[in-house]
């Protein structure tokens, strides 16, 4: 009831806040822009949901809320790469990387939702079907805004996430969303389209037939290719002159295909990394492979720089089995995965591979924030953590010029800390999304278990 | 007692069953228990070596082989297999391993056993002049036949029998019905496993990756020990009611089965294949003393001087094995006779296949390449395993007084190459024909 | 991969340039007879061999004394170093798949094969589908990416198979490979066999008719014009018409190989090799006729009722009616001693040593049209070699050293001498990482077995 109430009225500011809302200036904090060197003292204005002005020696609007910025530290809001966060009822892991294969420690097999095949169903009988394929889908017509997760992962300090239909061969195209507490979905897209988001498995309710092994997806998804290709020429000479021509017919399959301009490849082991890179090559798509667990290896960074694709890495870090048998010791590969993996992100960055780290289903702020740590322990300056959480997956999208560091013109998505980022001790102030304050739920670093049936921060 | 009985009528039958009298002339006989003799002649009378020596004569009625440049060897014997239960693997209803039930010590691996199975007649010519077969169950959770799948986890299932790898009837192929009765011993299911194993040996496997967890497993593990133990319990509150022989008593012919087990005549043989495994097996046979012998071990480890303080005997194979996991070394299946030797355990070896046994001197000769002592690899076909079956005194070896089970060849029994030239099961000379050489000369023969 | 392993490849990666001499060695050439001498090595390829050579200056010298060199061993039927499923299962017809997009180069039994002597090995597609998916020769670059296990320039195959695994893969009732199907996957019989790969051909011609025509307007000049759809089930089977692609088949009984030769003649195609091919000793004579090549196994018999009739005298009837044979692996474990494999065949059928040897070594090579590259000791050739302690044809014999393009993949001494590294390596990892875990305690009940109940 009174929980309703507030709500609403949270919904009467927003909408309004979203217009006209008077400006918000964040004074005399630290302020780390990313895009250049931190300012140990100044000042950020926020208005119209963008950022006004942001240096040492800003000049305070007279209508502006001041926050008093002591002893605070101001950094862009995180930018999550890839997650189902929006799309209710995704799974949380949809994001995990490849099959698995030798070495997994944790089952790299994405998380089928075990949702019973239509009885309609058929079996596919070959790419001619279109098995596992929805690549017309876009996440922004997916949205939805009533996902809890959007208030978990916002108080872990994310205020954007490229959000993602993740089931099938072919899921459909991502979109980049703000994580905003409104009521329309439309919004909090930022982008509408990402990318086709293809994972190398099946499941997702499209029932069985082919393909049914890894050689077969890599054959469909190759047989789509050159059918979007040869449909293009096809719908291009009939739009040309149909005269005497046979009308083609309409693909939605491939029509999603063609419409993206980028493609998410799954690869995990360095087997793959090198698969996936030559096969995009191949089919001449830009891509952006996701997973990346065995980056460390030297091997993997230098083909992921050959090729000039970025990675998006699961913060995911591998772990030992929990409750093993005793008697059973893991395998050297996957040991060394386990030590290494988190040092990847510092490996990269050295070796100038353009990359970024996405939450793989973590969604507590306690769980991601102690990952990102481990990536700083093995390695990764904290600076470079930032900017991997920030401006790099920005960058991968192409959407730097509005977002991923704190710099006139782009959208206020802030992200205010009471000590440096992903220490400890350190919690989160508020949150600001399209110029919008939120303030975590609870504590963020005090476990923030059960932080999603709180009610989301008012504005002030 | 009345099982003695039995088997000693048996035996004389079996022994019986050859009249013809042959002298092996001018050989060189490699009798395993002692030293290569050359140029000697062995007499073969009434089933059994009658005599060896350099100056024996034929008598009337006695045919000489001529083997001069030959050499004579006791015919092997293969510690695992499922001859004359298994015909055609894939197709159930040839298949007569993998019962249902969970205790059944009273099934008897030899009733089944089909004197015209056409793989007697494919191993006879490869020299392999007995066999242990035996009931099986499937391992990997399947019981009823592990490949087959269905049915219930067994843990007994029956006697496995050693018999010869000829006769008219499955009587006339006895050595010893109740060679061994066969447990099933469950084990937690570990990462890797070698490849190409038969699943009819293996142990149950209680898996630890299905959703649960190791102690979930292991908890199920004790429950299967602890209802194993009951087993046990149970027939020896049986044997001693059965003593007493108060009235009202009534026969069991599960635990009549175990009888002879509990009395530690008929060991057991315990499908077991990590030392932790072995481990247990032993701790379980001490606790109810009763006598094991140890199958298909894939790593001895700390379970060696276990082993060997105990003279428990193992059974090896396959030597020509994948190495249990990924970092194992790449000949760790090749090199573990060699360790069962340095400690000191007894051991035979078994192909535990049924299409495959023509090989097991293949596999010993590996074991050979990998350091172990030819002389050790040859008595691992021979008089190993007839000792650890309760045959020692009947088979395995070229000795006057025992049965005649001799190959003769024109090499080394363990080579490739070599080629098995006169076969004697029981003292008669067995044709080295079968179905594939039937097959060879017909189609050799196609114009 | 681990680190001790890259570091052997390291050390000798150096060798690849340099002239290398193996010395005083029983050289098995298979082709130009086994003599004791030596072989000379230059930038990979075998550029002398005989009794006495001339040791250019500075060579490395390997003494081989009292030891083996046979031509690195060619598996043409293997399915080691695939990943994600040796099977499209899910369709009768799936050619439009292939090994290549899937090779693992660290799957460990690539290392294990070497260590047997396998240095080339045939890697194709399983047997669910009487057309299956497109496969290639690999060597066993161990330590390579995937793209360094290609054979290059080797004809790639597709693999066929007969029989009762694809009637019964897909059939609820078909007890082999079955999968919770929808519905049963056609065919179900021999006889379904057979029309599968007719009606694939069938289409497979009039594909090749579109593009025939296609590329001969354009040939003309002509301008403007719209490709064909280009259909990865088909492309393959075009290259078989074409004669690009060898086909690869998987039977056991002689009536399926008949059938297929009769397909194969009516659609104008070569069957390549006739892979198993249990019963080919009963039809030889049609074999030879139509000159597909036999690789099979040298023993295997009785596991399924199409295996029942196989002999193992098949290896040497099929040579002596002068087919090309190989005998193959199709198994991870038994790719580790083909060279005893191959032995059998002398004393099953009699096959000479160096017939016996050849069916490892040349004619799986010829088999595959690597033969100018592989399979024999020539001066030219790949210096793809095994060294052994005794005469392979023996049980006794252990692999000691395998060089592929000159270069030693595998060397015995090395691999024992590294064993304690490896083990001191993992060892130092799991106590790191138990280090790193000091709350983990006290889960896991378990004493791993260590006298959990009768005491």
């Amino acid at each position: 009831m009174t929980r309703k109430l507030i709500t609403g009225l949270l919904f009467v500011c927003a909408s309004a806040g979203a217009q006209s809302s008077p400006a918000v200036a964040i004074v005399n904090a630290k302020i780390v822009r990313v895009s250049g060197p931190a300012l140990a003292r100044g000042t950020v204005v926020v208005r119209n949901g963008l950022i006004e002005a942001v240096g040492e020696n800003v000049a305070v609007p007279a209508d502006a809320w001041v926050v008093a910025g002591e002893g605070l530290t101001v950094y862009p809001g995180l930018i999550d790469p890839l997650s189902t966060v929006g799309i209710e009822g995704a799974p949380n892991a949809a994001a995990t990387a490849g099959r698995g294969g030798r070495g997994a420690a944790t089952p790299a097999t994405p998380a089928a939702p075990a949702a019973a095949p239509a009885a309609a169903v058929e079996r596919a009988r070959g790419p001619e079907d279109r098995p596992s394929t929805t690549s017309w889908l876009l996440a922004a017509d997916e949205l939805q805004p009533t996902d809890r997760r959007i208030e978990t992962v916002r108080s872990a300090g994310y205020t954007t996430t490229a959000t993602f239909p993740t089931r099938g061969i072919f899921a459909g195209q991502g979109s980049l969303i703000d994580l905003s507490s409104g009521e329309k979905a439309g919004d909090m897209v930022v982008v509408t389209a990402l990318g086709q988001y293809i994972s190398l498995s099946r499941g997702g309710g499209f029932g069985g037939g082919f393909p049914s092994a890894l050689m077969g997806m890599i054959a469909y998804v190759r047989q789509i290719y050159l059918d979007a290709a040869h449909y293009q020429l096809v719908k291009d000479a009939y739009a040309k002159d149909p005269r005497g021509m046979e009308r083609p017919a309409y693909d939605r399959a491939l029509e999603g295909v063609l419409a993206s301009k980028r493609i998410l490849f799954p690869a995990n082991r360095l087997v793959e990394i090198d698969r996936m890179l030559r096969f995009a090559a191949e089919l001449k798509q830009p891509v952006v492979i996701y997973g990346g667990r065995e980056t460390y290896r030297p091997e993997a960074v230098e083909v992921l720089k050959k090729a000039g694709a970025p990675v998006l890495v699961s913060m995911r870090w591998p772990e030992a089995p929990r409750d093993p048998n005793p008697e059973d010791t893991d395998s050297l590969r996957v040991l060394e995965q386990r030590d290494k993996a988190p040092g990847a992100p510092a490996l990269l960055e050295k070796a100038g591979v353009h990359f970024a780290l996405y939450t793989d289903g973590l969604e507590q702020p306690r769980d991601i924030q102690r990952a990102v740590k481990k990536a700083i322990d093995a390695g990764l300056s904290r600076e470079d953590a930032v900017r991997a959480l920030t401006l790099s997956p920005a960058e991968i999208y192409g959407v730097a010029d509005r977002m991923g560091s704190i710099d006139k013109g782009k959208i206020a998505n802030l992200l205010v800390t009471k000590g440096e980022i992903f220490d400890d001790r350190t919690s989160i102030q508020m949150i600001f999304v399209d110029g919008r304050k939120y303030t975590p739920a609870t504590d963020s670093t005090g476990g923030g278990r059960g932080m999603t049936t709180n009610p989301p921060g008012g504005i002030q | 007692m009345k099982l003695a009985v039995i088997l000693l009528a048996c035996a004389a039958a079996a022994g019986a069953a050859s009249g013809e009298s042959i002298l092996i002339h001018n050989a060189d006989v490699y009798p395993v228990v002692g030293a290569p003799m050359k140029g000697v002649s062995v007499l073969i009378q009434d089933g059994k070596i009658a005599d060896i020596g350099a100056k024996i004569v034929a008598g009337k009625g006695v045919r000489v082989v001529e083997a001069k440049g030959l050499r004579v060897y006791p015919g092997m014997l293969d510690s695992g297999t499922e001859l004359g239960l298994s015909e055609i693997s894939a197709v159930r209803v040839t298949v007569d391993t993998g019962e249902l039930g969970e205790f059944m010590p009273q099934l008897k691996a030899i009733v089944a056993v089909n004197p015209d199975s056409e793989h007697f007649g494919v191993v006879r010519v490869n020299g392999i002049t007995s066999v242990m077969t035996f009931p099986s169950s499937g391992g990997g959770g399947g019981g009823g036949g592990g490949r087959f799948g269905g049915g219930e986890r067994q843990m007994i299932s029956g006697e496995a029998a050693l018999i010869h790898t000829d006769g008219w009837t499955w009587e006339d192929m006895e050595i010893n019905r109740s060679a061994a009765m066969h447990l099933i011993f469950p084990a937690i299911a570990g990462r890797g496993g070698r490849g190409g194993g038969n699943p009819d040996f293996g142990p149950q496997l209680i898996s630890t990756t299905a959703g649960g967890t190791y102690t979930q497993a292991r908890r199920t593990y004790e429950e299967q020990i602890a209802k194993l133990t009951d087993f046990f319990d149970d027939a020896r509150k049986y044997q001693k009611a059965r003593a007493a022989n108060l009235p009202g008593f009534v026969r069991d012919l599960k635990f009549e089965a175990m009888l002879p087990v509990l009395d530690r005549k008929v060991p057991v043989a315990v499908s077991a294949s990590r030392p932790s495994a072995i481990h247990d097996a032993i701790a379980f046979a001490e606790k109810q003393n009763i006598r094991i012998v140890v199958l298909q071990p894939h790593e001895l480890g700390s379970a060696a001087a276990e082993l060997k303080a105990r003279n428990i005997p193992v059974i090896l194979g396959r030597v020509l094995a994948l190495p249990e996991t990924e970092d194992s070394p790449y000949d760790e299946a090749f090199t573990l006779p060699l360790e069962a030797y340095k400690a000191g355990v007894k051991f035979a070896f078994g192909t535990f296949d049924n299409e495959f046994v023509r090989n097991l001197p293949y596999q010993a000769a590996t074991a050979v390449a990998f350091g172990l002592p030819y002389d050790e690899a040859l008595k691992a076909i021979t008089i190993n395993p007839a000792e650890i079956w309760g045959a020692g005194d009947k088979i395995g070896s070229v000795e006057k007084g025992k049965l005649a089970d001799l190959m003769v060849t024109d090499g080394d029994p363990l080579e490739i190459q070599t080629q098995v030239k006169h076969l004697y099961i029981r003292g008669k000379e067995v044709p080295l024909t079968n179905k594939q050489t039937r097959l060879y000369e017909k189609y050799s023969s196609r114009q | 991969m681990n680190k001790l392993l890259l570091g052997v490849l390291a050390a000798v990666a150096p060798l690849w340039a340099e002239t290398i001499v193996i010395q005083n060695a029983n050289v098995m050439t298979v082709t130009q007879g086994t003599f004791k001498g030596s072989i000379v090595i230059r930038d990979g390829k075998i550029v002398e061999a005989g009794e006495k050579v001339t040791v250019p200056e500075g060579a490395t010298r390997i003494d081989a004394a009292n030891q083996y060199v046979i031509p690195g061993i060619i598996d043409c039927h293997s399915h080691i170093a695939i990943d994600g499923g040796v099977n499209e299962g899910s369709v009768s017809v799936s050619s439009m798949v292939n090994i290549r997009d899937v090779l693992d180069p660290e799957d460990i039994a690539i290392y294990r094969a070497l260590a047997g002597g396998v240095t080339t090995a045939n890697i194709l597609h399983g047997s669910a589908n009487p057309i299956g998916g497109c496969t290639l020769p690999i060597k066993l670059r161990w330590g390579k990416d995937a793209q360094g296990l290609i054979f290059e320039g080797a004809t790639p195959g597709i693999k066929f198979a007969l029989g009762e695994n694809p009637k019964s893969a897909g059939n609820p009732q078909g007890g082999r490979g079955a999968t919770t199907t929808v519905q049963a996957r056609y065919p179900a019989t021999r006889m379904g066999v057979e029309d599968v790969i007719r009606e694939a051909f069938n289409e497979a011609k009039a594909y090749k008719a579109e593009w025939d025509e296609y590329d001969a307007k354009v040939a003309r000049g002509e301008t403007s014009l719209i490709p064909p759809r280009k259909d990865l089930r088909l492309e393959p089977l075009k290259e078989v018409l074409e004669g690009k692609r060898y086909v690869h088949a998987h039977c056991y009984r002689a009536d399926e190989i008949l059938m297929l030769l009769r397909v194969a003649d009516d659609y104008g195609f070569k069957i390549r090799t006739l892979q198993h091919v249990l019963e080919g000793y009963k039809v030889a004579d049609e074999i030879a006729a139509h000159g597909a090549g036999a690789s099979t196994f040298s023993d295997w018999w009785s596991y399924k009722v199409e295996a029942f009739d196989a002999i193992p005298y098949n290896t040497a009837m099929m040579v002596k009616k002068g087919i090309v044979v190989s005998v193959n692996s199709d198994d991870a474990e038994l790719m580790r001693h083909l060279n005893t494999e191959a032995a059998k065949a002398m004393k099953y059928g009699g096959l000479t040593e160096n017939q016996a040897l050849s069916l490892v070594t040349i004619n799986p090579a010829k088999q595959l049209g690597i033969d100018n590259r592989v399979g024999s000791i020539e001066p030219g050739k790949d210096a793809d070699l095994v060294i052994y302690d005794k005469d392979p044809m023996s049980d006794y014999a252990k692999v000691q050293k395998v060089l592929i393009d000159g270069s030693v993949y595998f060397d015995r001494d090395t691999d024992i001498s590294q064993r304690a590294a490896k083990a001191a390596e993992k060892q130092q990892l799991i106590e790191k990482e138990k280090q790193s875990q000091p709350r983990q305690g006290g889960r896991g009940a378990g004493r791993g077995g260590q006298g959990g109940q009768a005491q």
